[in-house]
């Protein structure tokens, strides 16, 4: 596996595991606009040099990236996403990836605080944990699909 | 405390933007708001005022003259648009008469029954005193996280205020 900085080509790739019917659900947006839409915020940060994307074989099967803040006293603390394409995932690349995005926001950006923020029973909590990420606050009924409600569950790394 | 009656309450407008500009610009008002900067401000500013053709946004006038705006900033995807985070603030000559009070009641009702909101959050810096504002009317912390907002070495957490409508 190898990891690379992003590309305005990786958006397909994004927009396709967006949509994958696993995935979305664990983000806030619902249909094809909306995902268009999150995939053009991203493309801020490639131009940024924020974003990573994992390819085996040269074909890309995972991104994450670095929200980084535009406001300075906000610049020490980033927000960070990762997605891996549903075929790919228990393979370790939500990993490496992590440990990737890491190493470079302290590095590059120097970032000293991380966190993200993943909604309730979603399986990467786990991976999140075993990365040192502890849960620092809950946001009850954040999303709502169909009538129902899911909790935004907030955690930074320690 | 200023009495109802002596002001109003209407739909902002974008040629209220100056008056929102110098608000956030006076002195010390930053400490409140990510940005530090007029380049930073920038940005906000546009976002904030932009919101006014939504109609989701009110502006307090004393005779013609806005002494408060408070806007929602209404959530762009359909999972998240049964809420919206506020923003608002007083003209500081204003202050502690009750207009923030009014407002921010004002933009839970028009949450409520133009937009069938169901819950409004606020996000606040420690220290901001629009934290006890909020609690007074019934905004409870949801959490909060520590070392958010760096300014020189010092660190101030966030505060995520909600109610439920």
């Amino acid at each position: 596996m190898k990891i690379r900085y992003s590309v305005k080509g990786d958006a397909k790739y994004l927009t396709r595991w967006f949509s994958e019917p696993g995935t979305l659900k664990w983000f806030p947006m619902i249909n094809e606009r909306e995902v268009t839409d999150s995939v053009r915020f991203w493309t801020s940060f490639i131009e940024q040099k924020a974003s990573w994307t994992a390819e085996i074989k040269g074909k890309p099967v995972g991104i994450a990236y670095l929200n980084i803040q535009t406001c300075e006293k906000l610049k020490h603390q980033c927000l960070l996403t990762i997605i891996v394409t549903e075929k790919a995932r228990g393979e370790g690349i939500g990993t490496k990836l992590l440990d990737h995005l890491m190493s470079q926001a302290k590095e590059t950006f120097g970032i000293e605080l991380l966190h993200l923020e993943v909604y309730e029973g979603n399986p990467a909590i786990r991976l999140y944990e075993r990365a040192g990420y502890v849960e620092y606050g809950r946001h009850p009924y954040y999303l709502k699909e169909q009538g129902e409600y899911i909790t935004k569950i907030l955690m930074e790394y320690k | 405390m200023i009495n109802d009656t002596d002001y109003d309450l209407r739909w902002t407008v974008e040629v209220d933007a100056p008056y929102l500009q110098e608000w956030l610009q006076l002195s010390g008002e930053s400490r409140w708001f990510p940005f530090t900067n007029e380049k930073e401000l920038g940005p906000l500013l546009k976002n904030w005022i932009g919101f006014s053709r939504f109609k989701c946004s009110l502006t307090a006038v004393k005779g013609k003259k806005p002494i408060a705006i408070g806007t929602l900033f209404l959530m762009p995807y359909r999972k998240v648009a049964h809420h919206s985070i506020i923003y608002a603030i007083v003209d500081p000559e204003m202050r502690r008469q009750g207009v923030g009070s009014s407002l921010i009641k004002n933009l839970g009702h028009l949450a409520k029954t133009r937009f069938r909101l169901e819950f409004l959050h606020a996000e606040l810096y420690d220290g901001c005193p629009g934290i006890p504002l909020l609690k007074s009317c019934g905004y409870k912390e949801v959490f909060s996280q520590e070392k958010y907002v760096k300014e020189g070495d010092r660190y101030r957490s966030r505060h995520m205020m909600e109610i439920r409508l």
